[in-house]
């Protein structure tokens, strides 16, 4: 059975019901993007962390040259280490039917009769490998999707020098490749390279391995201090070619999970925020607004007898009927997006299921959060009204307080018409009034100006970081260092337009007590090919001894121009040498280190060699040109820059472009919802002033002016404020989402800012065209009879 | 506009400002219906002073709105001189209440953030041939107080205020809805001491609702309204001077 008050309360809603679909959908829309990150963020750590554990992912990792089966005890005997598993790991070329370019792949060894101990497959579709069996090869599964593999189907590989054709058993998936990408590539391209899994013994006698192992990972016993365990390692592999132990900070496929999550982190705290602060400031004006007019209401309440505590309670369930809807629609949204987003996350990351997991603590965080914001709202309304002794209260409310406004007092009041005194007075009178309404419509506009930018940004990394500051089509490393002659062989292939040969080497680069282990390039300084450009895309010199690093990485060692970086050479002689970091380079993906290549050469003490290159070719002879390059024995890998641009086009633009368009969605639904929410809420304090405007002889048009007025001003103020805002927003948001993995320039276009400033003014118009129409209806008898 | 209203014809004082005829006014349909007028005859000529009695809910309000252009009748014709408000549309409605209606109400309906002055001058900036703010105070005593906001006025100087902005564009009717129902006896006084002064010197045909019955003595012509309809309609042949009432 309702109450009385209860049913006055439904009434009220009703009467309200524009003002609280409004807030409500704003509020909807802030815990929609909180349910969805923190769902997401929920989903990505349980899976992972799920499928770390079952799957037995290590915790270390290393490659070496070569080393007898009996050192793997020896690695397993450092304090620390539970479990080694030692294995064999090498680069091959393929031969996959249908694709002009040549593919590559990383082989993994299996042991032949029992499962792995670490980094155990999961079986996607087909068999497992027969004991002992010859000629099979398990295939990962993002490559088999790709190239549209499947078990029977068989791939071409050159091991070592040589053609063999293996039949492909089955589709897998590892821990370590949650995220399939190349070595040093940042960017996937799961056309031309993959990870296969063999038998050890056919594959270690493809290698001259057999009884020997080039790769290790392992587990650390719980409270293992790992970099103890790294530096033992590194000191007991030495002698065997070890490139260095590295845990899961410098995993690839970890650190790109990791970036996600990271992004995801900051999206789940810094939009809702913007949001649900904006549904208070709603929340507030809305309650303080319906108080106002609702003060005989109680002053008669109290006068019967009711408590303030009572009082409160009732416009507290207002404000909370308010909140359960936005908690259950943003709930639904959040849920809604989040499987939506699910979906994509599959193609990047590849788990044996990823599931959206709703996070449930959410839900209460959600309606705290919600709650919070509607009880600040209406507290600091109610205590106001509640204040009220009953007697005074029964009495209307006395004219408020008016004084001319400091524009009139200038001098330019006596050309200004009554109606627009009118406008200005109000605004003057409210400050804060006024104050929270400009800033709920800077907050608008500045929201709006966050999506525009993530995908001009995206935009712009598609166009000109691909065209302007990468200009080879194809980049093509060797297996082995080798002198400038090789270069001379790959000018020879059909349609090489120009050819830049660079050096690239294992290093590990160390500053205070950061570091990190990556690949050190060596190049012509000038280059067209590669270009190395600041922040301002001017070319940074490669000078003879100096270092150019991404300025991501920089942050990372916090090393800044002038410091001297050390530099451990993690292959050949592995010398160490310090080197001066002489500029910042910008790029967008992965993180660089560039040094002139002679002078990298000089101190790696190996004679001028190259173990790769970069082209550009005549587009007529393209395909001409892959054939080619696939019958040259000494390639390991390539990557053609349209397939990584498409890769990138699909996966990380796709991705950015789908939360883009979510936020855009949200923005406007703000935007119309602020600007809505005040012409109702003047509407509502002036229906009287209003109708009496009509009453004595104004028209609707007249009328309409002076509520335009006031809106115009108040945009005129918020507007250029919200576009201050946004820039700020957004230079946030794309700091944070610049991760190890992927960074966005930062666009602030004419276009985004012409747009905001659109999508305000035409809520503004639609709201007002909605308040014109109220207008109409205005009850022009009623505004008569004493005041409500 | 077909059927505009046109400014009186200064020869022909006899003749009717607003001629209602089975003038009927139903709210609500069904069980809920009220019928607020059932069937007004009435004839009201220029400059007349008019007080209109009747118990509460008797429909006083409803003819008032009527008359202002407010509102229109379900049934029965009202003629503004020539023009019938009866059939008038909405903007038409609004033209004759800008351009020949003066209206003050029981509780002023000022607009809080203009001063006195302005409040007058709101009005005089639309209408066609208006006297000025400073005049139309001046009428109603209220030269003093030209740049005070309404909530620096008095109760009465509030009202004194709305009858000068009424008035200031000479309109051809005032209309009054108990204008004095919020104020004490002596401020009530100086209200009516306005209205009747407005009436005498302008010559505007003015029309005061009220439940104070004392006021009839003031009126040339006392309407007794009930159930929605005219009872009985009196003729005073000498208005009582507003200062001899008393309540
Ligand atoms: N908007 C409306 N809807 C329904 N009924 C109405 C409406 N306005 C007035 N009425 C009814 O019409 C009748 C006449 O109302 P009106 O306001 O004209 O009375 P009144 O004579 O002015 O009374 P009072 O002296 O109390 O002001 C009343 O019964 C009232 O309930
Ligand atoms: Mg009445």
């Amino acid at each position: 059975m309702l109450s009385n008050l209860d049913l006055k309360l439904i009434r009220d809603l009703g009467r309200m019901k524009g003002q609280a679909v409004a807030v409500s959908l704003v509020m909807a829309c802030g815990l929609a993007m909180l349910v969805m990150s923190r769902s997401l963020i929920r989903s990505f750590e349980e899976t992972r962390s799920e499928y770390y554990e079952s799957h037995r992912f290590a915790h270390l990792f290393a490659h070496l040259k070569r080393a007898p089966a009996a050192i793997a005890a020896q690695v397993a005997a450092i304090p620390g280490v539970s479990t080694v598993q030692p294995g064999i790991s090498v680069q091959v070329t393929l031969d996959i039917p249908g694709l002009d370019e040549p593919a590559s792949g990383l082989v993994r060894s299996l042991p032949e009769f029992a499962p792995p101990e670490l980094n155990r497959l999961f079986l996607r579709a087909g068999d497992w490998l027969t004991p002992g069996g010859r000629g099979e090869v398990l295939v990962g599964e993002a490559f088999a999707e790709a190239n549209q593999l499947r078990p029977g189907d068989s791939v071409t590989m050159l091991l070592n020098g040589r053609l063999q054709g293996f039949k492909i058993k089955g589709i897998v998936l590892s821990p370590e490749f949650i995220f399939e990408s190349r070595p040093g590539a940042a960017l996937p391209d799961n056309r031309t390279y993959g990870i296969f899994w063999m038998n050890y013994e056919p594959l270690a006698r493809a290698f001259d391995l057999y009884g020997a192992f080039n790769h290790l990972a392992l587990r650390l016993d719980a409270g293992a201090e790992e970099q103890g365990v790294i530096a033992a390692i590194d000191r007991l592999l030495i002698p065997y070619g070890g490139q260095g132990a590295y845990g899961r900070a410098d995993h690839p496929s970890h650190i790109r999970l990791s970036d996600e999550i990271r992004v995801l982190a900051t999206l789940s705290i810094g939009f809702p925020t913007v949001f649900l602060s904006v549904a208070a400031f709603m929340t507030n004006a809305m309650i303080s607004r319906l108080l106002s007019l609702q003060r005989e209401q109680i002053a008669i309440l109290k006068a019967f007898g009711f408590r303030n505590g009572q009082i409160i309670a009732h416009y507290l369930k207002f404000a909370l009927l308010l909140v359960g809807t936005a908690v259950c629609v943003g709930t639904l949204g959040g849920i809604g997006l989040g499987h939506r987003l699910v979906v994509m996350y599959r193609i990047f990351f590849r788990f044996p299921s990823l599931e959206f997991q709703l996070d449930r603590s959410t839900l209460w965080i959600a309606l705290a959060v919600g709650t919070g914001a509607a009880l600040v709202g209406v507290l600091g309304a109610v205590r106001r009204a509640a204040r009220i002794p009953p007697a005074e209260a029964m009495r209307p409310e006395p004219p408020s307080s008016y004084r001319p406004s400091v524009v009139e007092r200038t001098g330019v009041g006596n050309l200004l018409p009554n109606t627009f005194r009118i406008s200005i007075r109000n605004l003057e009178r409210k400050p804060m009034q006024a104050l929270f309404t400009v800033a709920g419509l800077a907050l608008s506009t500045g929201i709006l100006i966050i999506p525009n930018a993530l995908r001009d940004s995206v935009a712009e990394v598609l166009e000109f970081e691909w065209d302007v500051v990468q200009r080879e089509d194809i980049n093509v490393g060797l297996l082995e260092p080798w002198d400038e002659t090789v270069i001379h062989t790959l000018r020879q292939l059909p349609g090489v337009v120009s050819i830049e040969p660079f050096r690239g080497t294992a290093v590990r680069i160390l500053h205070g007590h950061h570091r990190r282990q990556l690949s050190l390039r060596g190049m012509a300084s000038g280059g067209i090919h590669d270009r190395v450009v600041d922040a301002r895309n001017r070319e940074i010199p490669l000078p003879e001894d100096g270092l150019v690093v991404s300025s991501k990485l920089a942050e990372i060692l916090e090393a800044r121009p002038g410091d001297l970086l050390r530099v451990e050479v993690l292959e050949g002689r592995r010398r160490t040498f310090d080197v001066r970091l002489t500029g910042l380079s910008e790029d967008m993906a992965g993180m660089s280190a560039r040094m002139e290549r002679r002078a990298l050469n000089r101190l790696l003490g190996e004679g001028d060699m190259v173990n790769g290159a970069s082209f550009t070719v005549d587009h007529a002879l393209w395909v001409p040109f892959l054939h080619a390059l696939k019958r040259v024995p000494r390639v390991s890998w390539v990557a053609v820059k349209e397939s990584l641009r498409e890769n990138f086009r699909k996966t990380t633009a796709a991705s950015i472009n789908l939360i883009q368009s979510i936020y855009m969605v949200f923005a406007i639904v703000v935007a119309f919802g602020v600007v809505y929410n005040k012409a109702r809420i003047s509407l509502a304090e002036r229906g009287r002033e209003l109708a009496t405007l009509r009453v004595i002889g104004f028209s609707e048009r007249e009328v309409a002016t002076v509520l335009i007025l006031e809106l115009v001003m108040l945009s005129a103020m918020a507007v250029p404020a919200g576009l201050l805002l946004g820039t700020g927003f957004a230079t946030g948001i794309i700091h944070s989402v610049n991760t190890e993995t992927v960074r966005l320039p930062l666009m602030l276009t004419a276009g985004n800012y012409t747009f905001a400033v659109l999508v305000v003014t035409v809520a503004s118009g639609l709201s007002m065209m909605v308040v014109v129409r109220a207008l109409r209806q205005l009850d022009l008898v009623g505004a008569l009879k004493a005041p409500e | 506009m077909t059927n505009a209203p046109t400014q009186p014809a200064a020869v022909d004082v006899a003749r009717q400002v607003f001629q209602a005829r089975g003038l009927t006014k139903v709210y609500g349909t069904g069980t809920a219906e009220v019928r607020a007028l059932d069937g007004v005859n009435l004839d009201l000529p220029e400059g007349e002073l008019v007080v209109l009695l009747g118990p509460s809910g008797s429909g006083k309000t409803t003819l008032l709105n009527m008359l202002g252009g407010l509102d229109i009748p379900t049934d029965g014709t009202l003629l503004y001189r020539d023009f019938n408000l009866a059939e008038a549309g909405e903007e038409e409605r609004t033209l004759y209440r800008r351009e020949h209606v003066g209206f003050v109400f029981q509780f002023y309906n000022l607009i809080p953030s203009l001063t006195a002055r302005e409040n007058v001058a709101l009005i005089t900036e639309i209408a066609p041939d208006p006297m000025s703010p400073e005049e139309a105070l001046g009428l109603v005593q209220l030269k003093g107080r030209l740049d005070h906001f309404p909530a620096q006025l008095s109760g009465g100087e509030q009202q004194r205020v709305a009858i000068a902005r009424a008035i200031a564009k000479r309109p051809a009717v005032l209309l009054c809805d108990e204008p004095t129902g919020a104020l004490d006896v002596r401020t009530g006084i100086a209200v009516l001491e306005a209205i009747e002064q407005v009436n005498r010197q302008l010559g505007t045909l003015t029309v005061i609702i009220t439940h104070n019955a004392v006021m009839a003595d003031m009126a040339d012509r006392v309407i007794h309204f009930s159930d929605g309809r005219v009872h009985d309609t009196q003729r005073n042949h000498r208005r009582a001077p507003v200062s001899t009432l008393r309540w």
